[in-house]
């Protein structure tokens, strides 16, 4: 028996290229379904790793209550230096609270592709919010000057935002600014940000001496429990504590979730278009083999074998488009650059592409589906081709 | 038998062939038209812009906000027929998951901007007269049960503060609008500038935008370089564009939403093209015999020709034809689903026939081909071969 099914099995794949242009389609037109499908997924989740990336557990970040988002948050000075004698905050080697109070303002960056403008984070920074930054490295240049109209800009900015180049000059509104530091955080949120001295900022943006955010350098991950209470128990301070690992999974949780929702159902529309392809595709390798699948019975040979080598054809054919088009994906768009408006920040987040191997799985097991139920009632018409049919 | 019924029989010759080929069809066609008409939503800002409305922004960013009196100054501008102004409120209601988009806006010249906006028998003179009534869009007012006209409600602000603490805004809903066209949003709120403006603790006296509406488009770029100079080099510059620019890339900022929705719609006809192309390929060559009949019988070449290229043609109607009607179902359903999401979702009558004119150009291309084979079929060739 496992003769005839080899012997049968042999027979359709050396016949393919007698198809070829029927065999191709079906490769090329599964490939193109994987391919949709990967597409969509290595965008879910390369903007799904940054932002699980960003954030540490360590961390807490401050808000105003109710304020949601940096953007919409504000408070004064005397809460920040309240906050600056707080429990549970790590002190440097001079006793200095690990905390950095942050402004948060929006600025029109061009798109290098498209050219329209879009939102980029401008934020004014203290000398503390690097090392409130896990992996935080200047890539290029130093960092700003005090009191000075100089940026550090993050590398995803420069790469999806033209203008941002190390040394060059931008004009943010009325003002002009250096670009003098090139910095990354290993492809967090944080990446797609532009810094500057929060002196200067609070100066031209009119914020006076207000802030939107703190960050603090946690004792342990604990600790957060014990400044909760401190904000809380403290009626001059109108502020919303959380770790800043809590604060980046509420901000843009959603947005790989929607490209998912697409992404599936586009894909399994494309693959049920392609599955009638491929059993189409099928019926036609049985047709064009019924006198050989008939005089091979005749010669005492069960339906089984010929059930198996059309099932192995399809899968075959099925797989081949599946590798195909996850190579084809991997080639094009894995580590390829995006960015979006995203989560309550209401700025671009530059992400790249990833093509995981859970994706690449994803989609040989749809490409592998498509061959298995386009190959499958093809198939069973091989398993009863009558003898008679051998005279065709 | 008249040609009809011949190129009918040669669609159905084999018909689980046919019926496979034409649900494949129906698959890129219902894509096709489901996509459609999302891209047409997400392009509706665009489409419902007037070419006589413009918008002005701080220069910086859309989201920083200009001083009061730059009001009062462009409407001295020539050329321009009324200016309005607007802020973000950032509002919700109850719950912060329950996002209220709504602005404080100077009433009656909003209402003068935006025409399109249709109220109820005299709502509109009372959303004018009422210091503190919230204007209400028709998708909007569904989505809390508890909403109606003549109801006072508290929204929150999650950036705002009264002076005394507060961050609720006291409203009674006394008008609704809806767009006079369905692709016109109705998913926000508005109320007057002057009951927020007053109990703010803080930013008060500016706007977040101004919109206004010129005499005519020709003056625009007029109007926009006046404006802007006026600003050059004060504490917040401006920059002025018209509706449908700003629009436009506002859209833009999600990420390119046109090109990767061509792109899917690509990938979905370039599958079945190959299908059905290397099918109808196969069909043809398989009936040789059949054609050589034909020709005998005195059937001419331009007759056979045509008839091949009927056949995919019919194909690909019928096929294409089901899709779109499934995608309009589709479409139909969700829109009212997705109301406060992606306002105006519907098949407009351009998707229509653009999809109707991709079935025809998609049959003649699959059919091209193996109606030449066809065409060129030697009587004696096709008759000998069994």
């Amino acid at each position: 028996m496992l003769q005839q099914i080899a012997a049968v099995t042999m027979i359709n794949l050396r016949s393919i290229p007698q198809r070829w242009g029927m065999s191709l389609a079906t490769i090329l037109s599964i490939a193109l379904v994987v391919a949709v499908l990967l597409g969509f997924l290595s965008m879910a989740n390369g903007f799904r790793a940054t932002i699980s990336g960003t954030g540490s557990d360590d961390v807490a970040v401050m808000l105003r209550s109710g304020s949601q988002a940096e953007l919409n948050s504000g408070f004064g000075r005397d809460e920040v230096r309240l906050m600056e004698t707080a429990p549970g905050i790590a002190r440097d080697s001079a006793d200095n609270a690990i905390l950095s109070a942050e402004l948060y303002v929006i600025a029109d960056g061009r798109k290098r592709s498209g050219g329209l403008d879009a939102n980029l984070p401008l934020r004014g920074v203290g000398s503390a919010a690097p090392q409130l930054r896990q992996g935080f490295t200047l890539v290029e240049g130093r960092m700003f000057a005090e009191g000075s109209n100089e940026l550090v800009v993050g590398e995803g900015v420069i790469r999806e935002f033209s203008g941002f180049d190390y040394g060059s000059t931008i004009r943010l509104g009325a003002n002009e600014w250096t670009v003098v530091g090139v910095f990354s955080t290993g492809g967090t949120v944080f990446d797609s940000e532009i810094w500057a001295d929060i002196g200067v900022i609070q100066n031209l943006y009119q914020r006076g001496g207000s802030f939107q955010s703190m960050r603090a350098q946690l004792t342990s991950p604990e600790a957060i429990e014990a400044l909760r209470a401190f904000v809380e128990a403290e009626p001059r301070l109108d502020l919303e504590v959380s770790t800043e690992k809590d604060y980046f999974a509420d901000t843009a949780g959603g947005t790989s979730d929607l490209i998912m929702f697409l992404g599936w159902p586009l894909a399994i529309a494309m693959a049920i278009g392609a599955l009638f392809g491929a059993w189409n595709a099928m019926y036609a390798s049985v047709d064009s083999r019924i006198t050989e699948i008939a005089t091979l019975r005749t010669l005492g040979f069960s339906g089984f074998p010929a059930f198996v080598g059309t099932m192995v054809e399809a899968l075959l054919l099925a797989l081949i488009g599946g590798i195909v088009g996850a190579l084809a994906t991997y080639l094009v768009f894995n580590g390829w650059s995006a960015s979006t408006l995203a989560g309550a920040s209401f700025t671009q987040i530059v992400f790249s592409f990833a093509v995981t191997p859970t994706a690449v799985m994803s989609g040989i097991i749809l490409a592998l589906a498509v061959g298995f139920f386009g190959g499958f009632i093809p198939a069973i018409r091989a398993a009863r081709v009558p003898l008679l049919a051998v005279h065709g | 038998m008249n040609d009809l019924t011949l190129i009918r029989k040669g669609v159905f010759r084999k018909k689980v062939r046919a019926t496979l080929l034409i649900l494949s069809i129906l698959v890129a066609f219902l894509i096709f038209g489901v996509l459609g008409a999302v891209n047409a939503a997400f392009g509706a800002g665009v489409d419902t812009a007037a070419a006589n409305r413009l918008v002005t922004v701080n220069k910086i960013n859309f989201t920083l906000s200009m001083p009061y009196a730059y009001y009062g100054r462009v409407r001295q501008v020539d050329g321009v027929e009324n200016v309005t102004h607007a802020n973000w409120f950032g509002g919700y209601y109850q719950e912060p998951r329950n996002f209220v988009q709504s602005f404080a806006v100077e009433p009656a010249t909003y209402l003068a901007a935006y025409p399109e906006l249709q109220f109820g028998e005299g709502q509109a003179e009372a959303f004018i007269n009422t210091r503190d009534c919230l204007a209400v869009g028709a998708d909007l007012l569904t989505q809390f049960e508890d909403w109606e006209l003549g109801r006072r409600i508290p929204v929150r602000s999650n950036i705002w503060r009264q002076q005394d603490g507060s961050d609720t805004w006291e409203f009674e809903i006394c008008a609704v609008f809806d767009g006079e066209q369905d692709n016109v949003p109705a998913n926000y709120a508005f109320f007057h500038y002057e009951y927020y403006n007053e109990a703010l603790q803080f930013g008060s006296d500016e706007i977040g935008w101004m919109v206004i509406n010129t005499t005519d488009p020709s003056v625009n770029d007029q109007v926009i370089a006046d404006i802007d100079e006026m600003f050059v080099n004060s504490r917040a510059e401006s920059e002025t564009t018209t509706e449908g620019a700003f629009n436009q890339a506002f859209v833009e900022q999600f990420g390119n939403i046109g090109m990767i929705l061509t792109l899917v719609i690509s990938a979905a006809f370039a599958t079945i093209l190959m299908i059905v192309g290397t099918t109808m390929f196969l069909a043809i060559s398989e009936r040789t015999r059949e054609i050589a009949v034909l020709k005998t019988l005195g059937f001419s070449q331009p007759r056979i020709f045509t008839h091949v290229l009927s056949e995919s043609v019919l194909l690909s109607l019928i096929g294409g034809l089901i899709g779109l009607g499934l995608a309009a179902l589709f479409v139909s359903v969700a829109a009212a689903a997705l109301s406060a999401f992606l306002p105006g979702l519907s098949m407009s009558t351009e998707t229509i026939l653009t999809a109707v004119a991709i079935m025809i150009g998609f049959g003649l291309i699959t059919g091209l081909v193996p109606a030449i084979n066809a065409m060129r079929v030697q009587i004696v060739d096709g008759l000998s071969k069994s």
